[in-house]
């Protein structure tokens, strides 16, 4: 694997990485923070339940009922799908993590398996995303040619909360992005 | 190759009368430009019939109010913003397509092979149309699914019993979507790994 600094490209050694290893410090920084922001995204969509009492009248004669009403996040499959998009995205930091600090300045092959790897939760965590907005956005307009009534304007402090999740998500995956730009750059760096 | 010289450092200047005397000649299939040309035409098509059959989902039916009373309600993707969000995402994808086929089939017919430098630039910016079409199925996908099954919690009634035509059109564009969004990530693989190898080869 040396020989590959020693063919031509004289002088650019010293200058190329921190250490012996292929990685880039970089990386590995861009890395945990992936990690850091789907672990936060996953435990702020997964805490977020909320309750509150809304005032129907059902009879107009009689005063209103106070009707208990919960919004977990738990009820909508978008969100489901989110939470389980940002917990396998962050298990995945967490192994190539270890997997890229365990083989620094070894087989090049771990670095492509990496990337290939990395595209793919890029994918996972854009769609998961945009299900999440679509709903989110539903939940927060409604949508008057269907007949879906808007349920923000009662769970507030759930919408707040599912919208910082998935500002989170969405800097999360902008991190996975990041990675793949990284590692081709370091890749196109060689030529 | 006489194009990577200009962004070479000047230590590797040295080298410039040897690579110019012998131009080596195994770069040409090193790249294999036919299966990178295949899969844009493909990402081209996908996206473009999900277009169609998506545009041409508009449907109308007679819905019953009260016993005698029925009205004319359409059901069209533009009432959905998740489904507009979706046909333009497309829209880019299948303009982007065209224009990166023609690219490479221009390049690979050039006499010495493909360069590093398209297929970095083609990286970078597959992984970014990824990422918008996966975010444009995922989000028609979302709101497609509560259409289909309905939310009992929220109060959002389910619409596929009634519009059955229009839930058939919309879950095959997502369909089409997904394959599309599966022929960017092979093209990404793709480029990477032709970059990959051309590291090592050297």
């Amino acid at each position: 694997m040396d020989m590959q600094y020693k063919e031509g490209i004289n002088g650019e050694v010293g200058i190329r990485s921190a250490g012996k290893g292929k990685v880039k410090r970089s990386d590995l920084f861009v890395r945990f923070l992936a990690l850091v922001l789907t672990l936060a995204a996953a435990v702020v969509l997964g805490a977020n339940n909320q309750s509150t009492t809304v005032s129907v009248k059902i009879v107009p004669s009689l005063p209103p009922v106070n009707l208990p009403v919960t919004a977990k996040w738990l009820y909508m499959s978008a969100f489901v799908y989110l939470v389980i998009a940002n917990a396998i995205a962050c298990f995945y930091a967490t192994m190539s993590l270890v997997v890229t600090l365990a083989a620094r300045g070894g087989k090049k092959n771990v670095t492509l398996i990496v990337t290939i790897l990395d595209i793919v939760m890029v994918a996972l965590l854009f769609s998961a995303m945009g299900a999440a907005g679509a709903v989110g956005l539903i939940g927060l307009k409604g949508n008057s040619h269907l007949q879906w009534g808007k349920v923000c304007n009662v769970f507030d402090k759930f919408c707040h909360q599912t919208a910082a999740a998935m500002i989170l998500s969405f800097n999360g995956s902008i991190c996975y992005l990041l990675l793949v730009v990284l590692a081709t750059i370091n890749v196109y760096k060689k030529f | 190759m006489a194009s990577y010289d200009t962004t070479f450092s000047p230590a590797a200047a040295a080298e410039e009368p040897l690579k110019r005397s012998a131009p080596p000649p195994e770069y040409k299939g090193d790249c294999s430009p036919v299966v990178d040309v295949a899969l844009r035409v493909l990402l081209f098509l996908t996206a473009l019939v999900s277009i169609i059959v998506m545009v041409t989902s508009n449907q109308t039916k007679l819905i019953p109010l009260a016993p005698g009373l029925a009205i004319r309600l359409p059901a069209k993707f533009e009432h959905s913003p998740a489904f507009i969000y979706f046909v333009v995402a497309l829209s880019v994808a299948c303009l982007y397509s065209i224009i990166t086929a023609v690219l490479s089939l221009l390049s690979a017919m050039k006499p010495s092979g493909c360069s590093a430098k398209m297929q970095f630039h083609f990286v970078m910016f597959d992984a970014l149309l990824l990422g918008i079409v996966a975010a444009a199925t995922g989000a028609a996908g979302g709101v497609a699914y509560i259409g289909f099954k309905g939310n009992s919690h929220t109060g959002w009634s389910k619409i596929c019993n009634t519009y059955d035509s229009f839930c058939f059109h919309v879950a095959a564009s997502i369909l089409l979507s997904l394959i599309s969004s599966i022929t960017l990530l092979l093209l990404v693989w793709l480029s990477i790994y032709v970059l990959y190898k051309k590291t090592t080869r050297r």
